[in-house]
């Protein structure tokens, strides 16, 4: 730079001697002097130092944002002031999370550039305003603003659909219900609920309003997916469905216990007040995980309470409903926390789905039936005319029970002979969140037999005398089981996209390059499924065959998890490997072998088989010890690898795994 | 081991930025090249034969001696980006022109890292650089004759009551009479690498017994809490600065026992490490931050993380400490990302640069320690350390010509010194973090490449296990030294074993054990079986057990650490 600077001068000193002679003598003589200055003080480099370049535009001027890349927030506070909704990009223009997310949220300003104003903060320059006032501690940060309320930081995934997906939150934190049918939708899911009533007859807007607007914007700050939704009621008809008379009240939905309302007397009605006592009395059978990538400890803190499902499944936070496989899960969940399912609670929330069923004597097996039910949800029953009806009159109604009864009775009963304990069958062939086919094979009772059609409650059988031998439970076989085990677990949920790597690490297969929704442990879906007990320092996978649907693999792998004696094998590093090796015909040519690993983790049990010739896995066993007795000092691992290999040699417990 | 498990874990092609393909990590390799070749080429345009390149006058100075640092320290960073060419002229020019024959006061410890350790690597590696090689390689060499040379003209700051080395020497007269004593802990205990290598590969015993006086001399120093501090007087054996933490002044230090163990496979060093160790987790360690703290009484004298320290999750993950590792490196990216580099010294009560220590002279450490870490984990978090530092580095510190040290972290004002070690171990380790089947990496594909023949009659296998790094990032390799000292004896050994095995069948088993006395005691008949109640311990030199957790700890989660 410099030098750049000394040429241009002599370049300029040049040109005007060449017009100006008289001044030759005098420019030589400056000349000379500037290089030697130039020279003394370059030789002498300590005090040369460069101030860092000035900042420059950081967003591409096509984007619908502004970029105020001199840290200007007095501009921030001004245009904010004239928004209705603003999002706030504070960066620094040196940081790779900053650039990658820059791509992401001009992504999303293409989108939502009509509703929202974008603006960018060099937050970095210190010259600039941002700088001074702010200190923060890593880049980018997302600051969002409803007109006054604010700011909402963002601390979710630099990901565009999760950034898009939070600000339309932002956008509309109130979902308005206008009718009981509405309100009944908006209660039916699993997530937690808030209805807020406000009569809007008297004034234009009524004073509690605002403040419980902001306190759905406060939940917002706590949790950037809002799981927690908050609706509001203006009708007094709607608000009595749910028995809300007072204008003004705020109503928590909650299946296993009561719902609650605001107590006004005892709190404060402010939006924080509101928002704590909703994140403190909140029912939570399905919670999501997401990693924030720095340092943290939140999996350590959720799975020291107990063993944990984790359910990594591929997720759209852009979706208007829940996935069909997410609506599943949060089924299964509802199922295995409805702990008072016995005895038929009253509320209709909290009752399980009324199931009408058909039992259908198999010509081939006297003394077995098919029973195949049609499970309703509480909602739909009670809204919506449908029967209990298998008539084949029905054209696509017969398809259907025809359908489920081959895939159960017909094509599972050689199985099943040997073995009476097959429990029930979901099947998902055009899902809909209120009706849900299930096909039992049952060795049934001569009374049993005679009844062709009945209505019945969640099958309420004989309490099992073992509650946990699969053999005895039908249908549901995992309501209430919550409060059955002493192995009770906690269901989470996190986005198979974002936390691939979790999932690799803890079994999941398949070669994603192939297809992101394909392989992974088998299923199909994309979808992968693991219990972790940290205490035990176990951990199982589900794996899951092609046959059986997702509900049905999840309830079998609860049942068996849950069992005094686990059924289930645990999982060890490495075995899969092994075992689809020897399943698949390898690929003609591979390009990319299948990522192989060169340490298994052995139990004493497969310890012997596998060093009787039959595994790669314990040459590397026996190549570890062997490298260090014989060869000493030849070929020696990597110590970093050798420290992957002790990780993987790990004390099992059941006995020394390896010399 | 073999083609390790990253390599093709690395394949996978995902929507989130959190991991990389391999055609991302191959772009980042080919930035990271044109960084190299665009401050190699400044120096040797403006800088050569001076030590290094001033980045924002465009010129050159000598810094730490007069021997062309900057292309020695670069060297093997050029075989390590696969400019075999370019490493051919280097080395026969390096040979031509530098000449350790001068009335240069030098630092001892920085020629031997940088110098000794630079040709030592340079020497092992020509022959993967396709240099002609002399018949004995790896036993001789001119590289080798070189480094040979200037470690000779660092012996006589060792002739010392304690065996503890003087800080300065001057290359032609020795230590100058009115030289301080006062040297600090890594100028003492910095040595064992490279003379052992050199000892080990000349058969000349005289360097390893120097290091190894030094080091014991220095282990008996240590206060009665088992810390050290990080000036000492070698005469009077008095520790002048008695502030006891893991960074500037002792860092290598440790680095060295470490790695010398595993080189020599030595558990005297490990020993003392261990003790050390125990020692700093007790006294310095605080949320999985390492303070500074007196030596004698274990208070708080500092509570800054310095820059230097950012190589202590590396050499944590070489022992297999993984975890513990894992979340001090998570604090220390933390400090990369509110700066955009790691200052000298950050107070970490107040979350900010310390006064007069806001720089930032291109250091590796923490690089450094991503690639250890990304080797032992396969995590991608340590991959986007390496973006973020690549991203940084171009942004902020490139110049037209080279790269300058950031003067000031707070507002990324820039010095006119771009040092050697950018070239020699940023640059490099950057490169090696992207590029996981790196021959460095102990071996890539198998087959060609893997490894190598030499030694007398072309007997021995080199660098098919492994390389360890110096302080420098010159990598050594373990098999060159076996085969240079060891190797014609073992084979002699294991003929007579063969030989005499069917007629003393007893004998023969117990003869190795007994002549290998630092074996690891292993035979060939140990039993896997454990008796109830026996408590096996493993060997020192093998590595520890990982608990449960370490399976979940990754995208940033730690654990607690139980023990």
């Amino acid at each position: 730079m410099l030098r750049r600077v000394r040429q241009s001068s002599l370049r300029q000193a040049l040109f005007l001697m060449a017009r100006r002679p008289g001044l030759l003598c005098g420019a030589v003589l400056l000349g000379v002097l500037l290089v030697l200055a130039v020279k003394f003080t370059c030789s002498r480099a300590k005090n040369v130092v460069a101030a860092a370049r000035p900042p420059v535009r950081f967003f591409s001027a096509e984007a619908p944002i502004v970029d105020l890349y001199l840290g200007q927030l007095d501009q921030v506070e001004r245009l904010r002031s004239v928004a209705e909704v603003s999002l706030i990009f504070f960066y620094a223009p040196w940081c790779a999370h900053s650039m990658a997310a820059r791509q992401e949220v001009q992504q999303v300003a293409k989108k939502l550039a009509k509703q929202v104003q974008f603006l960018a903060v060099n937050c970095w320059w210190n010259h600039g305003k941002c700088r001074k006032q702010n200190r923060f501690y890593q880049y980018p940060i997302i600051h969002l603003f409803y007109r006054r309320f604010g700011p909402i930081e963002y601390k979710g995934p630099y990901v565009a659909p999760y950034v898009e997906s939070f600000i339309l939150r932002v956008i509309t934190p109130l979902t308005y219900l206008p009718s009981r049918d509405a309100l009944k939708e908006f209660l039916s899911y699993h997530e937690p609920r808030v209805v807020g009533f406000f009569q809007f007859n008297s004034s234009p807007q009524p004073p509690g309003y605002m403040t419980y607007l902001s306190s759905a914007l406060q939940a917002l700050k706590r949790d950037f997916r809002g799981v927690v939704r908050f609706g509001v009621v203006t009708n007094k008809q709607v608000a009595e469905a749910i028995s809300l008379k007072e204008d003004e009240s705020v109503y928590l939905n909650r299946r296993f216990n009561s719902s609650l309302i605001f107590p006004r007397r005892e709190r404060n009605f402010t939006s924080e007040a509101i928002c704590s006592w909703v994140f403190e009395h909140r029912e939570t059978v399905l919670q999501w995980l997401q990693p924030p990538g720095t340092k943290s400890r939140l999996l350590e803190h959720e799975l020291s309470k107990g063993p944990a499902l984790l359910l990594f499944l591929p997720h759209n936070p852009l979706g208007t409903k829940p996935s069909p496989m997410l609506q599943q899960i949060a089924d299964i969940a509802v199922r295995y926390h409805s702990c008072d399912n016995a005895n038929h609670s009253s509320s209709e929330e909290t009752s399980p789905p009324h199931s009408c069923c058909q039992s259908v004597p198999l010509p081939e097996f006297s003394a077995r039936v098919c029973e195949v039910c049609l499970r309703l949800s509480p909602s739909s029953l009670s809204s919506s005319s449908v029967r209990c009806s298998f008539s084949s009159t029905t054209t696509r109604g017969g398809e259907v029970f025809q359908s489920h009864l081959r895939h159960c009775c017909l094509h599972r009963l050689p199985a099943a002979s040997l073995n009476s304990s097959e429990g029930c069958s979901h099947f998902l062939s055009s899902y809909s969140p209120f009706s849900q086919y299930s096909a039992c094979c049952r060795e049934v009772e001569p009374q049993l037999n005679q009844s062709q059609a009945k209505e019945e409650q969640a099958a309420p059988l004989p309490p099992p005398p073992s509650p946990l031998a699969p053999s005895s439970q039908t249908g549901g076989g995992i309501t209430g089981l919550r409060c059955h085990t002493n192995r009770t677990l906690r269901f989470y949920v996190l986005d198979v996209a974002l936390n691939w790597p979790l999932a690799e690490r803890l079994g999941a297969t398949g070669n994603r390059s192939v297809s992101p929704h394909q392989g992974a442990g088998a299923q199909g879906d994309g979808s992968f499924a693991t219990i972790v007990h940290l205490k035990d320092e176990v951990h199982y996978v589900l794996h899951r065959s092609a046959a059986a649907t997702l509900t049905e693999s999840l309830e079998a792998f609860i049942r068996n998890f849950s069992a005094p004696h686990s059924l289930l094998q645990r999982h060890l590093v490495g075995e899969e490997d092994r075992t689809a090796g020897e399943g698949e015909t390898p690929h003609a040519d591979t390009q990319q072998p299948p990522p192989r690993r060169f340490i298994t983790e052995l139990t004493t049990s497969s310890f012997l088989p596998c060093s009787h010739g039959r595994g790669k896995g314990c040459a590397a066993v026996l190549l570890h010890s062997v490298v260090w007795i014989l060869l000493r000092s030849q070929p020696r691992p990597h110590p970093a690898s050798a420290a992957v290999a002790g990780k993987r040699l790990r004390h099992r417990g059941q006995g020394e795994c390896c010399p | 081991m073999r083609a390790p498990v990253c390599v093709t874990v690395l394949v996978w092609l995902l929507s989130d930025a959190r991991q990389f393909t391999e055609e991302e990590m191959s772009a980042v390799r080919q930035r990271i090249k044109s960084m190299f070749y665009h401050a190699y080429n400044s120096y040797l345009d403006n800088a050569f034969p001076y030590d290094e390149l001033r980045p924002l006058t465009c010129d050159g100075q000598d810094t730490w001696g007069s021997f062309s640092l900057t292309l020695i320290d670069a060297l093997d960073t050029l075989l390590v980006l696969g400019n075999q060419t370019e490493f051919q002229r280097v080395a026969s020019l390096l040979q031509d022109t530098v000449d350790f024959d001068i009335d240069v006061n030098a630092s001892v410890f920085e020629t031997n890292i940088r110098v000794v350790g630079g040709l030592l690597s340079a020497h092992l590696l020509s022959g993967r650089a396709g240099m002609q090689l002399e018949p004995g390689w790896p036993c001789s060499g001119p590289l080798l004759r070189m480094a040979d040379d200037a470690a000779r003209k660092l012996l006589p700051a060792f002739q010392t009551p304690t065996g503890m080395p003087y800080g300065t020497v001057n290359l032609l007269k020795g230590v100058s009479p009115t030289e301080t004593p006062v040297t600090c802990t890594a100028g003492v205990g910095t040595f064992i690498l490279e003379f052992a290598t050199l000892s080990r590969l000349t058969g000349d015993p005289t360097f390893e017994n120097a290091a190894r006086q030094a080091l014991r001399a220095l282990w008996k120093t240590r206060s009665d809490i088992g810390l050290v501090g990080n000036h000492i007087d070698i005469l009077s054996k008095k520790w002048v600065a008695q502030d006891a933490g893991i960074g500037a002044g002792v860092d290598s230090y440790f680095e060295y026992l470490v790695k010398g163990a595993i080189l020599l496979q030595d558990e005297e060093l490990l020993n003392m490490f261990l003790e050390y160790d125990r020692a700093i987790q007790n006294y310095t360690r605080f949320d999985d931050w390492y303070l500074w703290v007196q030596m004698h009484k274990g208070t708080v004298s500092m509570p800054v993380f310095q820059s230097l320290e950012a190589f202590w999750p590396g050499l944590q993950s070489l022992l297999g400490n993984l975890d513990s590792a894992v979340r001090t490196f998570q604090n220390y990216y933390s400090v990369w990302r509110q700066f955009g580099g790691l200052p000298e010294f950050y107070s970490i009560p107040q979350g900010y640069t310390v006064d007069k220590r806001e720089g930032y002279p291109l250091r590796p450490e923490l690089i450094e320690s991503a690639m250890y870490l990304f080797r032992a984990t396969g995590d991608h978090t340590y991959l986007q350390l390496g973006l973020d530092a690549l991203e940084s580095i171009e942004k902020i510190t490139r110049t037209p010509c080279g790269y300058a040290s950031v003067k000031d972290l707070r507002d990324h004002q820039l010095d006119n010194r771009m040092e050697s070690f950018f070239l020699a171990e940023t640059i490099k380790y950057l490169y090696l973090l992207f590029d996981p089947a790196h021959f460095l990496h102990g071996g890539a594909a198998e087959g060609d490449g893997s490894w190598e023949e030499g030694g007398e009659d072309r007997q021995c296998v080199l660098g098919a296990g492994g390389f360890i790094f110096n302080t420098e990032a010159h990598p050594l390799d373990p098999a060159a030294l076996y085969c240079c000292s060891r190797h014609a004896q073992d084979r002699q050994e294991l003929r007579d074993i063969l030989l005499s095995l069917p007629k003393e069948k007893k004998k023969t088993r117990s003869k190795p054990a007994a002549k290998h006395t630092e074996d690891p005691p292993h035979g060939p008949s140990v039993s896997i079986a454990l008796k109830p109640g026996e408590k096996k311990t493993p060997p020192l030199l093998s590595c520890p057990v990982q608990p449960f957790s370490a399976r979940l700890s990754i995208l940033g989660q730690v654990f607690t650490d139980n023990t």
